[in-house]
């Protein structure tokens, strides 16, 4: 993306302080003037120098990028689905400016080869930074290490092999342990397969009524409480991705008052949803682990609410149509998530009180980073300029078509949402900008 | 022609009980009087066969697929006879070898067979929500009933079994059923479930709890030991035991299924003296229900079952044609 200085006139801005939480610059609006993809200045009543594109953001919020710690961008034999260049669109436009890539790719990365592919296809296509996971065992097999030290010299960013658990706690103790030594860490698709069986949705009243084979909340939390003793014996760093269920925040709960390394995410989609709202066989509802019970729902915001849940991370994960449209227990799982993750958790987070909007915020910027182990950007002159503007009062309905994506399975298709993202600079470029926004253009 | 035409107007009067669905995907949704005008229906055919209510001409010669993604001889037969009777095309799709063996989705049969001017399509399929599906995909454009959708819904089924023992008792209301064996994979089961609860039955489960789905006790009494299901009933059913439950670990053997859930004289004589025993079939003597039950006529109703098959099925296909 073309870096092209800018003048950016009266957002008002959060960022990050010294003590690493987020907050308001000012509470009036200020400029900032971004040149060579970085903050030039920022401040109040700045004038427009020459070859200066001028944007009135006439009181839109400014941030942070933000960073997702979960998504699924394909390219490679799944280039039907999406590939570097589209699903990195859908990220920008949903204001995220790092993504992290996981390793089930087809071919998987598990090895340097494909991660030289991966890193290689990223910088010709993608116009967000991607970040990419390589996976713990060959060929997500649950078995054998990969590289791991190797990868993560070359730029995996973590390890995972997400989309399948690591069964073998052997396994797991020696990936956990050992990963240390790239001062790396592990990012836990927590699921016991044999209890999930060939579920397909929750199991609960909803599961015996469509006649469905569910998958119990016990097949998340019985891998996480063992998951966390493996942590316990071998050291090093665990991350628990998209947690869905009560019991699973409370073990996790309980691990950090242990003194446990471990962190842990959710999904908009887990935050926003449950398996009741699921319309009959609808496969855009399907995804895992699945929509769970109105409990469990509760249990999370109270887990992000207490800081058990560190934070947001979209699983986004793009699937076509065709195969979205089979039998509901052989439709593939997975939803999209990038352009609704933000509207969805600033609604049901922070309009409704549960969490400060700077907490959201956090969870969404320094904290993901933070996890990552990755320098915090902050918005302040000679920083980079990775920005998501975002107008909090807007209300509109989410259509899937927009989308650059080239799937489309999406739960939220005509969702009405409040707050949007505007405009979303990356590395001083714009990836993104509303074309509803009232945000206004003029080259001086 | 006269005398028929006039039976179809009688028909019609009853149009406003039909909510005018053009499908049957499941009895969840099925109301009390929707069940009620189609196991009437069905009476009415029981007793004077196709010619009591006739398939208004306009309709007759329409063509009906069978769509058997599922191995059945029972339920294909009957549909195919019902169809028959009232004078429809039908026609049974092998597909096992035809295009579906190459891959085809059931969405791109099901609209070839509407581009083929099929105007009522019945499908069976091993996944659940099929059925439901396909009236997303093409419902608009073609009549749709659901002869089975895997652990789902087998709605023609439960109609069935409801005009049976409807045979035998005035209403359901507060009638006892007990339902024994693998509830978990039986779509007969759920079928029943739903319906009978409507119908205001008392509805009671005892199979290997390994094959009791989870939560069913939220929606009819749930027993651990079958004499304690069967007691006082006025109805028991008796689902068939898949063989491939023991190779997946389900039971530990058909041998202690047999001897444990098995209904048997001994174990009928706790229900009601003039308790009916059912099985939607096909019966693995010996195996869920003994040999000897099964043939006993003061109990056994199966025979009635599977003529009763035929009756709901025409009594579907007419309502679908004629009251939407």
């Amino acid at each position: 993306m073309e870096s092209k200085n800018l003048l950016l006139k009266n957002g008002i801005v959060y960022s990050a302080n010294e003590s690493g939480l987020i907050s308001k610059l000012s509470d009036k609006p200020l400029d900032l003037r971004i040149q060579d993809g970085l903050i030039a200045e920022v401040g109040q009543d700045l004038k427009p120098g020459r070859d200066e594109d001028l944007l009135d953001l006439q009181g839109l919020t400014v941030l942070p990028g933000f960073t997702d710690l979960h998504a699924h961008l394909r390219d490679f034999d799944q280039s039907d689905l999406d590939d570097f260049s589209t699903s990195t669109k859908a990220a920008a436009s949903g204001g995220f400016t790092t993504v992290v890539n996981m390793a089930n790719t087809i071919p998987p990365r598990d090895n340097l080869n494909s991660l030289m592919d991966t890193l290689e296809r990223i910088r010709k296509s993608a116009c967000v930074s991607v970040l990419p996971v390589a996976a713990v065992t060959k060929g997500l097999n649950g078995a054998e290490l990969t590289n791991m030290i190797e990868l993560a010299n070359a730029g995996a960013v973590a390890f995972s092999d997400d989309g399948k658990p690591i069964m073998n706690m052997a396994v797991l103790r020696r990936a956990l342990s050992y990963v240390l030594q790239a001062d790396s860490f592990i990012i836990s698709h927590s699921e016991d397969s044999h209890l999930s069986g060939g579920g397909c949705m929750n199991e609960s009243p909803a599961s015996l009524c469509f006649g469905l084979a569910g998958i119990p909340a016990a097949s998340e939390a019985v891998a996480v409480a063992r998951e966390i003793e493996v942590l316990r014996l071998a050291g090093g760093r665990l991350h628990f991705t998209h947690i869905s269920t009560a019991a699973a925040v409370a073990l996790i709960r309980n691990a950090k008052a242990d003194g446990l390394s471990v962190t842990a995410d959710v999904t908009p989609h887990h935050l926003a949803l449950r398996d009741e709202d699921m319309p009959p066989y609808d496969s855009n509802f399907k995804m895992n682990p699945p929509l769970r019970s109105n409990d469990d729902q509760q249990a999370l915001y109270a887990g992000v609410m207490d800081g058990t849940i560190d934070a947001i991370a979209t699983d986004h994960s793009p699937h076509t149509a065709y195969q979205k449209s089979k039998e509901f227990e052989h439709a593939p799982v997975g939803v999209m998530g990038f352009e609704t993750a933000f509207p969805l958790v600033y609604e049901i987070l922070v309009l409704t009180k549960r969490i400060s909007f700077e907490q959201l915020v956090a969870m969404m910027t320094i904290i993901p980073v933070k996890i990552l182990k990755r320098p915090v950007v902050t918005i302040a002159q000679g920083q980079i300029a990775n920005l998501t503007i975002v107008d909090l009062d807007k209300q509109w309905t989410f259509d899937v078509r927009r989308s650059p994506s080239k799937s489309q399975n999406t739960p939220f298709h005509g969702r009405k949402l409040i707050s949007k993202v505007a405009l979303t600079l990356y590395k001083g470029g714009i990836v993104f900008q509303d074309t509803d926004s009232k945000l206004l253009v003029s080259s001086i | 022609m006269s005398s028929s035409e006039s039976l179809v107007a009688t028909e019609v009067l009853q149009e406003s009980i039909w909510s005018g669905r053009r499908h049957l995907i499941d009895t969840k949704d099925l109301t009390v009087d929707e069940a009620h005008h189609l196991i009437d229906l069905a009476g009415r055919y029981a007793q004077g066969g196709a010619a009591a209510v006739p398939l208004p001409a306009v309709h007759r010669g329409r063509a009906m697929a069978n769509v058997f993604y599922e191995n059945s001889t029972r339920t294909r037969s009957s549909f195919e006879i019902a169809g028959k009777m009232l004078g429809l095309n039908v026609v049974n799709l092998d597909v096992s070898s035809s295009s579906v063996a190459k891959g085809e989705s059931f969405e791109d049969t099901g609209r070839s067979l509407v581009a083929m001017g099929f105007e009522v399509i019945v499908q069976r399929h091993s996944s659940s929500g099929t059925a439901h599906q396909l009236v997303g995909m093409i419902g608009d454009k073609v009549r749709i009933v659901n002869a089975g959708d895997g652990a789902n819904e087998h709605p023609t089924q439960a109609l069935l079994d409801a005009m049976t023992m409807l045979q035998f008792k005035k209403s359901l209301e507060g009638v006892k059923v007990a339902i024994i064996g693998d509830v978990t994979h039986s779509r007969v089961a759920r079928s029943n479930l739903w319906l009978l609860k409507r119908l205001g039955a008392d509805v009671h489960f005892c199979g290997p709890n390994t094959l009791m789905p989870s939560y069913l006790n939220k929606f009819a009494n749930v027993h651990l030991r079958i004499e304690d299901a069967i007691k006082d009933a006025d109805f028991v059913m008796v689902l068939r035991i898949n063989h491939e439950r023991q190779q997946s670990g389900l039971i530990p053997s058909i041998y202690e299924y047999s001897q444990i859930f098995r209904v048997d004289h001994a174990r009928i004589a706790l229900a009601k003296p003039d308790v009916k025993v059912m099985h939607p079939g096909p019966m693995n003597r010996d195996v869920e229900i003994t040999n000897a039950l099964a043939n006993d006529p003061q109990y056994s109703v199966v025979e009635r079952q599977v003529a009763n098959g035929y009756f709901i099925r025409m009594a579907v296909l007419y309502t679908l044609f004629v009251h939407t």
